[in-house]
């Protein structure tokens, strides 16, 4: 498979095909809507966009900053074209303006607006902010290079399709420096190697993890570990 | 060609070459170096013969204040402003008459080529500033706005390639330069168009052609565009296989050994940068 670099405009394909993301047709030939990424020989036309704004989808992890506090509820930022609400009454626990929030987009409007669902408060630990179209690179393929940051890191982390990365506990500096590494190369292939290589260079033993064994579940699993430290942050504060 | 030669006026019919030395369909060198600003989500900086120019793409974004923003489509807002001292006598740096002409017509040329209906109630702001200038500035300036248009990952039905076109001297040329533009037959027109198709998408005039002479102009514009179009191209391929060097060092070099230098190397090249928004 070859993959190459197309730019807005640039024909895909001048036969007929299945139409994937990122393409449009006229004419009768398809042709790519963005900068990205195309596979000539796949039986799909679709086109991985390397540059662009995160536009919410429904079930994407969001991680949001909380912009302003009202009597209803709080506006949050999820790095999208307009800000989020949630209600009060959705909320376990109060928020303060610069909370950050971990939900699920449980619907998108035909404006773009996401309403969210399942929002949590984060106690602690940093956010990364990459590219939007990047993060599934940080992810892999069926969570396998999350799992190898998890793995060679120690932190615990989320990542929010928002283009947001929190952590919390372990080597925050070198997941940083990673994290930054496959933003910068992420039209690359085999990046989960060049990844496991680089935890080995800095003497730290990773084994990638067997591909079928892996759930990605990036949400629900983490949201847990934030409830039971919920107690033990408060007494650190 | 008129009997109102004046004397030591350059004659193209008769020396077969213009002042600068270029052949008649020739273009000034040019040159586009994409993500060059790291603040921007998308950004272009041109070099065309004595022009310099930055673009700068953010957005889509919500459209404020409320009023300006459209349900069915986003806006296109550019804004075009010339440096004081882009040009010799210095330039008032209040936007003047013909800086909100140039910002409205560029703005109508992308508008053209952009998805805009994808976001509704969005705005796309470009901002073009002219650092140095040599006549054919505007054609410069959307040239590197489309560029810097597709590094912000906007959907586009294609890029916009735009030159200057016109008349000098006696010959039909491509590309003016400022003692071209100031001929004392000149006729000058920005020329901008969809490559895929040849849709024209700027067209602006100053002088007096002939029915005939238009046709072979477009001519001219259209095959000049072309060459435009192949530089726009290859700059923005161009971003992802320098990375790729990158990446090379440092695949090749033991990784530990160099991590300060590719921690700040990385951070250099990242476009999404870190930042810690709380701790």
């Amino acid at each position: 498979m070859s993959k190459k670099v197309v730019i807005p405009g640039e024909l895909i394909s001048a036969e007929r095909k299945r139409l994937g993301s990122n393409v449009f047709v006229s004419g009768g030939k398809i042709y790519s809507k963005v900068l990205g990424i195309s596979e000539d020989e796949s039986e799909k036309a679709s086109v991985v966009p390397l540059e662009g704004r995160y536009s919410p989808q429904q079930d994407d992890v969001v991680i949001g900053v909380v912009t302003r506090a009202i009597f209803a509820g709080y506006n949050i930022n999820i790095n999208s074209f307009v800000e989020s609400f949630i209600p009060k009454s959705a909320m376990r626990d109060d928020l303060k303006v610069g909370d950050l929030v971990s939900a699920k987009v449980e619907y998108v409007n035909e404006l773009r607006e996401a309403d969210l669902g399942f929002a949590r408060r984060m106690y602690g630990g940093e956010v990364i902010e990459v590219s939007p179209v990047r993060t599934p690179r940080l992810i892999g393929k069926s969570g396998s290079m999350l799992e190898l940051l998890k793995q060679g890191t120690g932190c615990d982390i989320i990542i929010g399709k928002n283009g947001r990365v929190w952590a919390r506990n372990g080597n925050i500096e070198l997941l940083k420096k990673i994290v930054l590494f496959i933003n910068d190369n992420s039209f690359k292939s085999n990046l989960t190697n060049s990844v496991e290589e680089f935890f080995k260079a800095e003497g730290i033993p990773v084994s990638a993890p067997k591909k079928d064994a892996i759930r990605v579940n990036n949400f629900v699993e983490e949201s847990e570990v934030i409830v039971n430290d919920l107690e033990e942050s408060e007494l650190l504060n | 060609m008129s009997g109102r030669v004046r004397e030591n006026m350059p004659d193209y019919k008769k020396d077969k070459k213009r002042v600068d030395g270029r052949k008649m369909d020739e273009l000034r060198p040019l040159s586009i170096k994409v993500g060059v600003i790291p603040n921007a989500d998308g950004s272009a900086y041109l070099e065309w013969g004595q022009n310099k120019v930055y673009a700068a793409v953010y957005g889509p974004r919500e459209a404020l204040p409320k009023h300006t923003q459209n349900p069915l489509k986003a806006n296109i807002k550019v804004t075009y402003r010339m440096a004081t001292f882009s040009v010799p006598e210095r330039k008032q740096p209040r936007p003047n008459r013909r800086d909100m002409e140039i910002s409205k017509v560029l703005g109508e040329a992308l508008d053209k080529a952009v998805f805009t209906e994808q976001f509704p109630n969005t705005e796309i702001a470009v901002f073009v500033e002219v650092i140095d200038s040599n006549a054919g500035s505007r054609v410069a300036c959307l040239t590197a706005a489309s560029c810097a248009m597709a590094d912000a990952g906007i959907p586009m039905k294609d890029m916009v390639a735009a030159t200057g076109v016109g008349k000098a001297f006696g010959e039909l040329i491509v590309d003016l330069n400022k003692d071209e533009e100031d001929a004392f037959d000149a006729v000058d027109i920005p020329f901008a168009i969809l490559p895929n198709t040849k849709e024209i998408v700027l067209l602006q005039m100053d002088g007096l052609l002939k029915k005939s002479e238009w046709s072979e102009i477009a001519k001219l514009g259209y095959v000049a565009c072309e060459k435009i179009y192949e530089i726009q191209k290859k700059a923005l391929s161009e971003k992802y296989q320098l990375s790729e060097v990158s990446q090379k060092l440092i695949g090749d070099k033991s990784v530990s050994k160099s991590g300060e230098k590719d921690s700040a190397k990385i951070k250099k090249e990242s476009k999404g940068k870190a930042k810690k928004v709380r701790k």
